[in-house]
């Protein structure tokens, strides 16, 4: 069960031909390969599907600004993820923590009366109500893993299920957040959240639409480091991922620790829900989440413990994402293909890790 | 409720029930054997495609299950060598399967039938065992189902006695209790893990096959939607025993079958809470409802010689 554990720390081999940073590409590469090789069969001119793509990803402000707003999401969930994994957690409920972040985030930005805030804090409080959504049901996990002994694998993945049922009760259901119902045309979704509660753009041009999670990701990012390489709770994580009893011995609490980390983990999600409600959709819809949560867990396990890492990672899914869209809309490359190379890198890696094992023992 | 909802309500239980029933069980030995198979969700997709593609070309449904259970054990084969040879993590390995078998069957669904999505396929016939269907009200209602389920049933039974009976059975519980000691006894602890998880595999691609050409007779994309996690839950749920599985999985079918049965009888419960309820039975179930679990002692580890 080791993935991540010794990774981005030890200072031993410092050269660029670390395995920990070529496999990762030789995946990407491979993955890659493969799917241009799918494009090339199902019959695309694969320089045309390649415009497309590139395209899509850089080829206005506003492709460039949604491909980095995403790459945000997916780093938000990839940081919860290797936080959580450094004691060996495995937190596969991203998609459950964005959709209980978006129904928080939407139900304080419509009905928390907030809009006539001052100080931002129109648009800061339903980010911190997604935050503690998603904290919670992280927890929750963490608790039952603490209690009961579950796998929070399975506890993760079953609360995602859960979440993104409980965001298509919200928009269902006049009595939740669902829009009044004027006709039987009404579809199901909220109302659009005020314009003072949404996130600020950067540039505050609606032509690239970069809003102020992307600056916020970063910070995180390097508080997520600092925590994970520089401060105690790091240690501790760190202790209990390589062997709870030790670290019990040590004085180290494991139940702390482990809901410290799942909770952390949630939280970010949350907040990833937050960003994509109040930053980008402004109403909440069923399958808001979609598969963000995975993606950014993929970015996690890419990323091999590092927070450098999992920025390459995502913004590399952030603009696969981007240029998928586009190939699907311009070159009818369907969108399953990026799926597909993602699968495949996360295979990759997972059958390589014996592999980077062994090489580093050398 | 009148008898013939019961009837309705129980045979459709059984029904929803049974792709859990045939999946979970595959899991079960997987896990007795010490590999956590998380790629089964992923396996019955494939196995949902293979069918409807394999019964739509050849008009024969009996065609298409083959292929299924042939299309599925390449995937199968790769999470064995992932998780055994490679020594990979059963959870990511598990999970990239899954996520790569739904990027592919999309596509390919896209590819074959493209416009023309939706189409009906040929499907596996019903059955009504002799006695049984001649009990008053309840005899069809319940007991004609797909003649797939009643052949896994029998397979669950020959599991069941090979676990109990057979030297076999004690083998794979070793497998995953105590590896080493199945080491010393001269058995290969990689081949007998090899061989659960290609059972699982199997026993994932008839569940897959129950699901597209038994059930519905279509396919539609990502079409299990996390019906193998509710598997994986149920072996949980059912503390790694046979029993307890089939339980746990007549469980969630009944959890699921409510979402049909309830607005039927004019009880205004959101839907969205029934289609949520299998999963939050999962989640008390796998959280200790049924006390503390009791796993394989090495399960989720790959073995090391």
């Amino acid at each position: 069960m080791t993935i991540t554990n010794d990774i981005g720390l030890n200072c031993g081999k410092r050269t660029w031909l670390r395995p920990t940073l070529l496999v990762p590409l030789a995946a990407v590469a491979f993955a890659g390969a493969i799917g241009l090789a799918l494009i090339a069969m199902i019959g695309v001119s694969v320089p045309n599907a390649i415009a497309a793509f590139v395209d899509g990803t850089i080829g206005s402000p506003y492709a460039l600004a949604a491909s980095l707003n995403r790459s945000s999401v997916f780093a938000l969930v990839g940081f919860g993820f290797i936080l959580a994994n450094r004691a060996n957690l495995t937190n596969v409920g991203g998609e459950g923590q964005i959709a209980v972040g978006g129904i928080a985030a939407t139900a304080v930005a419509l009905y928390g009366h907030v809009e006539g805030l001052p100080l931002g804090l129109a648009f800061i409080l339903p980010t911190i109500a997604a935050v503690i959504a998603g904290a919670l049901w992280g927890g929750l996990a963490a608790l039952l893993k603490v209690k009961s002994g579950t796998n929070e694998v399975i506890s993760t993945l079953l609360l995602s299920f859960i979440g993104v049922w409980l965001l298509y009760w919200s928009v269902q259901s006049p009595a939740l957040l669902r829009k009044p119902m004027t006709s039987s045309a009404t579809l199901p979704e909220s109302l659009e959240i005020p314009d003072e509660t949404k996130l600020p753009l950067l540039t505050g041009d609606y032509s690239f639409p970069v809003h102020i999670g992307l600056p916020l990701t970063l910070g995180l990012a390097v508080v997520v480091w600092l925590i994970l390489s520089k401060t105690i709770l790091g240690v501790r994580l760190r202790a209990v991922g390589l062997n709870p009893v030790a670290a019990h011995r040590a004085g180290i609490s494991y139940a702390r620790t482990v809901i410290f980390g799942l909770a952390t983990a949630g939280a970010l999600g949350g907040l990833a829900g937050a960003l994509m409600l109040l930053g980008e959709q402004y109403t909440l819809k069923d399958g808001f989440s979609s598969g963000y949560g995975f993606d950014g867990l993929v970015a996690g396990l890419l990323s091999r413990g590092s927070v450098p890492g999992v920025i390459a990672a995502s913004l590399l899914f952030g603009f696969m994402r981007s240029g998928g869209i586009n190939m699907e809309m311009v070159a009818a490359v369907p969108t399953a293909l990026v799926v597909v190379i993602q699968g495949l890198i996360v295979i990759t890696l997972a059958g390589a890790a014996l592999f980077i094992e062994k090489w580093e023992q050398r | 409720m009148t008898w013939e909802l019961l009837a309705v309500f129980l045979g459709s239980s059984i029904r929803l029930a049974a792709p859990l029933l045939l999946a979970g069980i595959g899991e079960m030995v997987s896990e007795r054997a010490g590999v956590l198979n998380m790629s089964i969700e992923g396996m019955m997709l494939m196995s949902a495609f293979a069918a409807a593609v394999g019964s739509w070309a050849t008009g024969n449904p009996l065609t298409g299950l083959l292929i299924a259970i042939v299309a599925v054990q390449p995937v199968a084969l790769l999470q064995a060598a992932l998780s055994n040879s490679l020594r990979a993590n059963q959870i990511v390995s598990g999970i990239g399967i899954n996520i790569l078998v739904l990027g592919a069957t999309t596509l390919a669904y896209r590819e074959i039938f493209g416009a023309r999505s939706r189409t009906e396929i040929p499907g596996l016939s019903k059955v009504t065992p002799p006695i049984l269907g001649d009990i008053p009200v309840f005899g069809h209602a319940v007991f004609e189902q797909v003649w797939l389920l009643y052949a896994g049933l029998a397979l669950i039974v020959v599991t069941a006695l090979v676990f109990r009976y057979t030297s076999i059975g004690i083998a794979i519980h070793a497998a995953g209790a105590e590896p080493k000691a199945v080491e010393k006894s001269g058995l290969s602890v990689t081949a007998i893990r090899y061989g659960c998880v290609l059972f699982a595999g199997f026993m994932s691609s008839l569940a897959g096959a129950f699901l597209s050409i038994g059930d519905i007779h279509t396919f539609t994309e990502g079409m299990t939607r996390g019906a193998g996690y509710l598997a994986i839950a149920s072996v949980i749920f059912g503390k790694w025993r046979i029993g307890g599985t089939v339980l746990a999985c007549l469980l969630f079918g009944g959890a699921t079958a409510l979402q049909f049965q309830l607005p039927a009888l004019g009880i205004g419960v959101p839907n969205a809470l029934l289609i949520m309820l299998p999963y939050l039975l999962a989640l008390l179930a796998v959280g200790g409802l049924v006390g503390r679990q009791m796993a394989p002692a090495s399960l989720g580890e790959a073995y090391r010689r």
